[in-house]
């Protein structure tokens, strides 16, 4: 470089240097500081989407709970049914989603109760499984080694079985009927997708300075996984959870439909669609089609929400 | 890239034994069986059921059961079992094989506990309707998920795309037997303009796959497309609608990728025009992923349409699954259920090779 | 049109000895908190053959103003709001979708920071540059090929017969840099734009590759336009520097001027967060705080709440970039301006050391 030109004045000592510095000691710039929960909240409740969708499932949430109280009509018991109109009757002022063929049961009734067991085994499969997945991804990814490979391997298994052929199986084995051993069955069968993305999530997270600096801290192992890695894991577990809700509640309801499900008596909306199924020649089509919509409107909102879900808590995996 | 595919599908191997393995250990550790049919059945006694147990082989122990379905065992010793038997001629010259002709490993599926046909006739029967079926509505569906996918990236924010993601959520939240039953009950049901299921008019043509239907077929092909045409409509726009959600949300998501990469931005810095851009140099890129998908879905084309079959009665794959399922016809279920996972492993091979012939950067050996 | 008219004979015309002619540049972008002002009111002229360095921390909008001349920004989200880009006396924000391919890569070409990215996986290296050349100079498959092989002879790649068969992924990032300064350079183009063109590379390929674009500019004259966050890049390459912060040209000059009596504080205190062997010993000075948050940009100067040397007057309103002196250089501070007198000489010896710091080595 060129010769600098003389300067007009003295060169600072570097003391006197920071003295001018020092002369605005408030220039900080200030951060302002969010917990990830927050930042997340914030987000979510800028996804128009997902604040539609968490009123939908909220909503339907609402409906089977409180909703066979605020009913006229009681759903065990069977009004007579009248011989002239054996296909139902359409949408009315008293039964605003009409009513079905045969023993003529208000359907909003039957929409409304099958509401419940539709939503349990829904929500329960998932966190059930979502649970099982956390624990088996944690270890395979955490502990590694032949722990890993044994249980991916049975993971592998799992995925490569049609599952819905073993869930009619297994629930034909098992005697079937029951809404908790459905409920189970499912949880079974959706924990081995979540255990995979738990296990990817953990094997990168295993390596990060943080998760060193415990262990090298000699923090335990069990402290490590669910103090340090668990919470950073949790934004894809939950995610995955809710859509799987969604996933459940669609095959809970195709199972039943084909009666492999919960006890036919019961109501699911599964059971509701599959007796409706001997009318369908006839052209009532209220029967099928307000369970149908229950179903829709349930996953399109538990859709909705993962979405926004999925870009508030992780929003470096938009698209 | 052959060594790379022999290796694949020996690899294979251990994997469908494993899969056929539990499977089959599934179906016969239930309880209730394939006699379980009889249990309403007063005038059939504990004998008649045990001489049916025994003339199935149900009272051997499982593993033996399943080795002979394998094919491995039998009267001569085990590995010889293996081996391919009877004779062949080669050159005039006639030559004895020392192995077995019995079970899977031999071409031989067995028979249906319900109705006594070899399974592989069963399979045979179904295939075609299957494949009519879902290979149809997977042709119309691949092509307007691909259209509209790769135009709405194209287009992003623009109304269309708006459209597509309302509709691929709509889709993916619709269940597709739902679907199925509301099409049957209008257009069925209510307008009467189409039939509620099945595969063909039982009064005017003969059933399907026989000598005579494709007799009638070969006499009057109008006719005879005309009626399989209105039996395709309803389960053909079932599947269709459910897919292409899934589709089209793919190819869009990896044409977009493609777009928002920086070689495209070095297209269009060269002065690429846009048609270019998108059809050139993002198209080729966005194909890879889309063709490893396509790949995943051939299996779908001999199995995966049993919903839509179970609710329009279509007498493919799924059907006769479902139905199987039902009365624990378990050799009829083990045949089909082992076609399609040899499918799916073939498929995915296929995927990965087509993958090393579009992508420079993947190189098997 | 009448509205065009009317304002080229209230602006000063073109100047005809100038290739390029940025005016009142404004780019943003709209996402989903507000419109994000990544280039606000962006001046700057490179003349024939010249070379120019556009300096700035990442964020400062550089790379959009480069990608706004080509109009490579993408809308939606982004928009060229406002402004006017002269190029070879004609206005490119009013060049139809066509004219603007006939200028990009031929008039106009490109090279950018990640080379490992930067070419398509699926062609050849030799398809890739071919395709520059057929597009603009209208010659056939055969006579495109030969000419890409001579473009890679000529910067400097080994055996160019045989590279231009090879994909990417087959080449090294180095390789890849020269390939897309072959591609950018194919059609003979007027302005030769470089996007930190050696950040993503290894150190000693980064000189190789600083000294190719150095020996073609030269031999070619084409003109220069080089960005980089790298001071000690800008005073081995170029002739003038523009520094940008903010959106906004904050100081401008030639590279002597610019490096060694920094006029902005904010040029100083990049100048003093260099590592120097005077330094050894000391703790490495940085600019305190961060780039303004762009929805909350302070109402003054943008750099006033990181300046060690802004007073009231710098939150009040925005300086404009002014001419200092008789040197015909520009910056954008208060501190030199009439109002700024008294402070001045505190500013001028914290310069003086930083340039001290750097150069007295």
């Amino acid at each position: 470089m060129t010769e600098i030109e003389t300067p007009r004045v003295k060169e600072l000592t570097p003391a006197e240097l920071e003295a001018i510095q020092l002369e605005r000691p408030d220039f900080e710039v200030k951060l302002e500081s969010l917990s990830q929960w927050q930042l997340a909240w914030r987000r979510f409740k800028k996804h128009r989407l997902a604040i539609v969708g968490a009123v939908l499932f909220f909503g339907m949430c609402a409906v089977a709970a409180f909703g066979p109280f605020l009913l006229p009509y009681n759903f065990y018991t069977i009004p007579t049914p009248d011989k002239f109109v054996y296909a139902g009757r359409p949408p009315s002022l008293a039964h605003p989603f009409g009513e079905t063929g045969g023993l003529q049961r208000d359907v909003l009734t039957l929409v409304v109760n099958g509401a419940r067991l539709s939503l349990l085994i829904g929500v329960g499969a998932s966190i059930v499984g979502a649970t099982i997945g956390a624990i088996v991804g944690g270890v395979a990814g955490y502990f590694g080694g032949w722990i890993d490979n044994l249980l991916m391997r049975i993971v592998d298994i799992m995925l490569s079985l049609p599952l819905l052929f073993v869930i009619l199986v297994v629930s034909k084995f098992l005697g079937g009927g029951s809404w908790y051993l459905i409920m189970f069955i499912f949880a079974i069968f959706s924990w081995p997708g979540i255990s995979r993305l738990v296990r990817s999530l953990f094997l990168s997270l295993r390596g990060e300075d943080y998760v060193d600096a415990a262990r090298a801290a000699g923090v335990g192992d069990v402290r490590i996984i669910f103090r340090h890695i668990l919470p950073n894991a949790m934004s894809p577990i939950i995610v995955a959870a809710t859509l799987s809700v969604a996933s459940v509640i669609i095959s809970e309801a195709f199972v039943s439909f084909l009666g492999f499900g919960v006890d036919v008596t019961t109501p699911t909306w599964g059971n509701v669609l599959s007796n409706s199924l001997n009318f369908i020649t006839v052209g009532n089509w209220w029967w099928p089609l307000f369970p149908g919509l229950a179903i829709v409107v349930t996953v399109l909102g538990i859709n909705f929400m993962g979405d926004g879900l999925r870009d508030a808590l992780d929003p470096r995996a938009r698209e | 890239m052959i060594k790379y595919a022999v290796r694949r599908t020996l690899q294979a191997i251990p994997v469908l034994l494993g899969i056929s393995m539990i499977i089959y250990a599934i179906l016969l550790i239930a309880p209730g069986g394939p006699e379980a049919r009889f249990a309403q059945n007063p005038r059939i006694t504990a004998d008649q059921i045990a001489a049916f147990r025994h003339r199935w082989g149900l009272d051997q122990p499982i593993p033996i059961q399943y080795c002979k379905w394998l094919g491995v065992c039998g009267d001569k010793p085990f590995l010889v079992n293996a081996l391919p038997g009877g004779t062949i001629e080669l050159a005039g010259v006639r030559i004895e094989l020392p192995g077995g002709d019995n079970g899977v490993l031999h071409g031989d599926f067995g028979f249906s506990v319900v109705n006594g046909e070899p399974v592989a006739a069963i399979i045979g029967d179904r295939l075609p309707a299957t494949l009519i079926l879902a290979g149809t509505a997977w042709v119309i569906w691949v092509i307007i998920a691909f259209i509209s996918g790769v135009y709405a990236a194209v287009k992003r924010y623009s109304l269309f795309d708006s459209a597509l993601t309302v509709f691929n959520y709509v889709g993916f939240s619709f269940p597709t037997f739902w679907l199925g039953i509301m099409l049957i009950t209008v257009f069925a049901g209510s307008l009467h303009v189409l039939p509620a299921g099945g595969m063909w008019n039982a009064r005017t043509v003969p059933p399907f796959g026989t000598s005579e239907y494709w007799a009638f077929f070969g006499s009057q092909p109008l006719n005879a497309l005309a009626d399989l045409g209105t039996h395709m409509i309803l389960p053909v726009f079932t599947l269709v609608v459910v897919s292409i959600a899934y589709d089209s949300r793919f190819v869009r998501s990896s044409m977009l990728e493609a777009l928002n990469q920086d070689y495209i931005r070095t297209a269009r810095a060269k002065g690429v025009p846009e048609r270019g851009v998108v059809f050139r140099h993002a198209l080729r890129n966005a194909l890879l992923p889309v063709i490893t998908n396509l790949g995943l879905e051939i299996p779908f084309l001999f199995t995966g349409a049993f919903v839509t079959e179970t609710i329009f009665s279509w007498p493919g794959m799924g059907f006769q699954f479902i139905q199987s399922t039902a009365s624990f016809d378990y050799p009829v279920l083990m045949g089909l259920l082992s076609v399609t996972a040899v499918v799916t492993v073939f498929a995915n091979l296929a995927a990965d090779l087509t993958y090393a012939i579009v992508d420079p950067r993947v190189k098997y050996d | 049109m009448t509205g065009t008219a009317h304002l080229v004979a209230e602006a000063p015309l073109a100047r005809d000895d100038l290739l390029l002619d940025v005016r009142g540049l404004r780019t943003h972008f709209k996402v989903m908190d507000g419109t994000v002002k990544a280039v606000d009111g962006v001046d700057l002229s490179i003349a024939q053959g010249q070379t120019l360095g556009l300096v700035g921390e990442s964020g400062c909008g550089k790379s959009v103003t480069a990608l706004s001349i080509m109009r490579l920004i993408d809308i939606p989200p982004g928009k060229i709001v406002d402004g006017e880009i002269w190029f070879d006396g004609r206005d490119l924000l009013q060049l139809s979708d066509s004219e603007i391919h006939d200028v990009r890569g031929n008039d106009i070409a490109m090279i950018f920071q990640e080379p490992m990215t930067s070419l398509n996986p699926v062609f050849t290296v030799g398809e890739q540059i071919a395709e520059a050349v057929r597009l603009h100079q209208h010659v056939g498959g055969a006579e495109a090929r030969n000419r890409a092989i001579e473009s890679l002879r000529a910067v400097g790649v080994p055996a160019p017969e045989r590279r231009v068969r090879q994909y990417p992924h087959e080449l090294s990032g180095g390789m890849r840099q020269r390939v897309m300064i072959a591609m950018a350079l194919s059609c003979h183009p007027k302005l030769l734009i470089a996007d930190e063109p050696t950040t993503a590379l290894d150190v000693t390929i980064q000189a190789q590759i600083l000294e190719l674009i150095k020996e073609i500019q030269a031999r070619t004259g084409t003109a220069l336009l080089l960005i980089t966050h790298d001071l000690g890049v800008v005073a081995e390459t170029v002739q003038h520097v523009a520094v940008m912060y903010a959106g906004r040209i904050v100081e401008q000059g030639t590279a002597e001027q610019v490096l060694l009596q920094p006029k902005h504080p904010y040029t100083q205190g990049l100048l003093s967060s260099i590592p120097g062997r005077q330094r050894r010993g000391r703790e490495l000075s940085v600019i305190k705080g961060v780039v303004p948050n762009p929805f909350r940009m302070p109402p003054g100067c943008k750099f006033e709440p990181r300046c060690p040397f802004a007073w009231e007057r710098c939150r009040a309103s925005e300086p404009s970039l002014a001419a200092t002196d008789r040197d015909g250089r520009t910056v954008r501070c208060f501190l030199h301006t009439d109002e700024g007198a008294s402070r001045r000489g505190a500013y001028e010896a914290a310069a003086v050391a930083a340039v001290r710091g750097v150069v007295a080595q």
